[in-house]
């Protein structure tokens, strides 16, 4: 079997390592292998963070090819097109966080924030599979803009493309998550899956 | 919850780090110390030791530099402990010093060193080799491929340098180091040795200065035995059928491109290929086995052509008109870390393979010109940005103009300096090189700042401060004191308090060292006081002799977990007064402030502000307050 190939892009801070970390464990309670390259610096100050998570197949390098993820898994929409251009497989399925997180030259007034519609265009010609939703807001809505990440997860979760069962996936959350944190981020992880739904 | 470094269950499957996987292996391989310097990629080594050691009843700690982490571990070898001592690769050079006479006495208990190399400067100023490291001073070099590997390898280095008393280096990219898989455990080994001064092996009074001295030569016996044993090692691995005209070497991780990109390609029985995990002595007769009869071979490593070189020369007696490809004959780019690209390119290439990726290369173009850089910047809060604000000003009064001063830099987030807006620093280069070139400018009368923090003032500034005092170079020393080792993730320095795994110590002060060592003038500011911290860098910068101001404060990101749960001092813009100059945006450029395009007026990002005032200090009309408006 070849692997199933999702890479995860967003900025420092955003919880990207975690949610590749829960989807590697979710993988191996599923008894499946999983290999995740991550790609962080110095990322704690904003910086582009980019994680690539292989599961399953007989690959060894954690690295995936230009032009061969599966899933493009997009915690903002700049680094969605930053990524998404380099990785996503042609048609591949791409989920995207529409909230911006400007960097510092665009809050300071310096350079522009590049408009929506011609991040989304451009991606457009890699893939006509693009799911763009404001999952911060879900996250917010849930009760804290940090769980962002597992509304993202529930909406992976909800395209059915994932290699495991969705009750893995929830069962790891129960495991791997600080009880204190569980039932907000079981319902961001809803709120994802619904979100996912009505954009199909 | 433990960490799965932790659990004693033999067969368990579990996600670990490569570092996490090397410091799971050092457990299974019966250490009980282990000590370490922070450094991007190695940090997590240490950091799960600084976790796990209460536990697991072993000894960690983050020594004040690499030397006296390797000095720590030697010592605890000697009394027949088995340590493991981790670094990134410039760490190594700083341990040089004391890996070299390791290699000649000899160890007693197993003593692995782990070099974590930076191919591509991911995060380093260099993409040095330490292969060349271990060469030079006879020590056995073995890289893992894989988090599996990294665990299982630390664990035969240990055993392996008890047997044949030479340091083990265990060498890492960080590719590997940062990468995470799934990893069986093995068991873990609770050796409970009482400890005893091997004095036969190490005592000048019992063994004799002559017999310990001299041993150069016991050293290369050493080597050589190791050699043998990597001939047989299973650890290497080769597939060759004796029909193939073509083969690859992958050395170390290097060897997943290699793997990956035969089977991507398909080409099964039509190609060589050998795994090399041992390059540090080369198993000379199992490389000359699998070059001897092929026509052409690709060796794949990083960085330099260490392997490539070695069996050029075992080819030059062996298989004189092989067609060798690698980094030296041009094959493969001289700098860099490998990627698919370059190996899949390179492979069919000399199989006469079709293999083309559909090309992006407009696309790609397209999204340069849309989209920006995220360039690094420092926190919200960041007292660091205050101390330069504060600096600039200061120098510009003193001075007349910021370019009549050299600011020497240093490693560490305040090292971020140079960056927009601040753009106040003119030169870095190793840990506490500020102090050390400051003086040769000083002395032919450039005016110099060094620039140096907390951690690495206790690395390497103390013996170049005291060599200002002593020679009379009249260097102005600010030490951006965050208190924490933030860059690499909150690692422990002797200022704080309280070791790698949390015992309370009594802290020493920077102030008292610099004292100590006859520096005269010395002030401590809190730099979240502009004005404070300005006048006491104008009394520096005019003071006579050697003179330091130590700038501390907290670093945010700490202070604010600190405050948890509750949430920093919200701060407001009063968009009534604010006159738009974007002086607070363009001299100060706290990530927290925002810029209006519409209403031409500034705000603040109390997600990110976290309350520190200094935008305060800095807006010329007071527009901006605690508390909401």
């Amino acid at each position: 079997m070849d692997a199933f190939r999702i890479v995860i892009s967003g900025v420092g801070g955003q919880g990207t390592l975690l949610a590749s970390r829960l989807l590697a464990e979710a993988s191996i309670n599923a008894e499946m292998s999983v290999k995740i390259g991550e790609t962080y610096g110095m990322a704690q100050r904003g910086g582009p963070v980019m994680g690539h998570i292989q599961i399953g197949g007989t690959i060894n390098n954690p690295q995936i090819r230009k032009g061969e993820a599966d899933v493009l898994l997009a915690f903002e929409p700049a680094e969605a097109t930053r990524r998404g251009i380099t990785y996503l497989k042609k048609n591949g399925l791409a989920i995207i966080n529409s909230r911006p997180t400007a960097p510092v030259e665009v809050i300071s007034g310096m350079i522009p924030y590049p408009k929506l519609n011609e991040l989304k265009d451009l991606l457009k010609k890699v893939s006509d599979n693009l799911y763009y939703f404001d999952a911060t807001k879900l996250a917010e809505k849930a009760g804290d803009a940090i769980a962002t990440n597992v509304v993202m997860l529930g909406a992976l979760s909800a395209s059915g493309v994932l290699p495991f069962k969705e009750e893995t996936l929830i069962t790891t959350l129960e495991k791997s998550l600080h009880p204190r944190h569980l039932e907000l981020n079981l319902n961001a992880f809803q709120l994802g899956k619904q979100a996912f739904k009505t954009l199909l | 919850m433990s960490h799965p470094v932790t659990y004693n269950e033999p067969g368990k499957r579990v996600i670990l780090m490569g570092n996490e996987a090397i410091a799971r292996g050092a457990l299974e391989g019966g250490i009980t110390l282990a000590s370490a310097y922070p450094g991007t990629p190695s940090s997590e080594i240490g950091d799960t030791f600084s976790r796990v050691a209460k536990e697991m009843n072993i000894h960690f700690e983050w020594s004040s530099n690499e030397k006296v982490a390797l000095e720590v571990a030697y010592g605890a070898s000697m009394v027949g402990q088995r340590t493991i001592c981790s670094m990134k690769h410039v760490g190594l050079n700083v341990a040089l010093d004391i890996l070299n006479p390791i290699t000649l006495r000899g160890v007693k208990g197993g003593l692995v060193v782990v070099s974590t190399d930076d191919p591509s400067q991911h995060s380093s100023r260099t993409e040095q080799d330490n292969r060349w490291l271990g060469k030079l001073n006879d020590v056995p070099v073995i890289e893992p491929s894989s988090p599996q590997e990294a665990k299982d390898f630390t664990k035969y280095g240990l055993e392996l340098s008890e047997r044949v008393k030479l340091p083990v280096i265990i060498r890492t990219v960080t590719r590997l180091s940062h990468m995470r898989s799934d990893v069986e455990l093995g068991q873990i080994s609770k050796l409970e040795r009482k400890p005893e001064f091997d004095w036969v092996g190490f005592s000048y009074r019992v063994a004799g200065f002559e017999k310990l001295f001299r041993r150069h030569k016991e050293r290369h016996g050493k080597i050589d035995s190791v050699q043998e044993e990597f001939e047989t090692l299973e650890f290497n691995e080769m597939k060759k059928n004796g029909k193939e005209r073509i083969g690859v070497i992958g050395v170390g991780f290097s060897f997943t491109y290699v793997k990956d990109s035969i089977d991507k390609l398909g080409l099964g029985e039509n190609i060589a290929w050998m795994k090399l995990v041992t390059t540090n002595p080369l198993p000379e007769q199992m490389v000359t086995d699998f070059v001897e009869d092929l026509d052409v071979v690709l060796v794949a490593e990083e960085v330099d052509p260490f392997v490539e070189l070695h069996v050029k020369a075992l080819a030059k007696d062996v298989n004189p008109e092989i067609n060798l490809l690698g980094r030296l004959s041009g094959d493969i780019p001289r700098e860099g870390e490998l990627s698919h690209e370059i190996i899949d390119e390179k492979i069919s290439e000399i199989m006469g393979i079709e293999f083309e990726l559909e090309n992006r290369s407009g696309l790609e173009k397209t999204k340069e010109n849309l989209l920006f850089d995220r360039m690094l910047t420092m926190c919200a809060g960041c007292p660091h940005r205050s101390s330069i604000y504060a600096l600039k000003k200061a120098v510009k009064e003193v001075k007349g103009d910021l370019k009549n001063i050299v600011v020497n830099g240093d490693i560490g987030c305040y090292g971020l300096a140079h960056a927009p807006p601040m753009e106040f620093e003119d030169t870095y280069f190793c840990m506490g090189a500020s102090i050390g070139v400051s003086q040769g400018m000083q002395k032919f009368g450039i005016d110099t700042i060094a620039w140096i923090g907390d951690g690495t003032f206790f690395h390497a500034g103390i013996p170049a401060l005291q060599n200002a005092v002593h020679n009379g170079h009249d260097i102005k020393v600010v030490v951006a004191d965050n208190s924490a080792i933030a860059m690499t993730g909150f690692q422990t320095n002797p200022q704080m308090g309280r070791t790698a795994t949390g015992e309370k110590v009594d802290p020493i002060m920077i102030e008292d060292i610099a004292r100590a060592s006859g520096v005269k003038h010395v002030e401590v500011v809190d730099p979240y006081d502009l004005e404070a911290t300005e006048e006491a860098f104008k009394r520096m910068l005019l003071a006579e002799g050697v003179a330091m101001v130590i700038a501390r404060r907290i670093c945010a990101a700490v202070a604010i977990r600190e405050m948890r749960p509750n949430k920093p001092p919200i701060y407001t813009v009063d968009q009534d007064k604010c006159i738009g100059c974007k002086i607070c945006l363009n001299t100060y450029g706290c990530p927290a402030l925002i810029w209006n395009e519409q209403t031409g007026k500034a705000s603040i990002d109390t997600t990110l502000c976290m309350g520190c005032t200094s935008c305060v200090q800095v807006c010329p009309v007071g527009a901006i307050s605690r508390g909401e408006k």
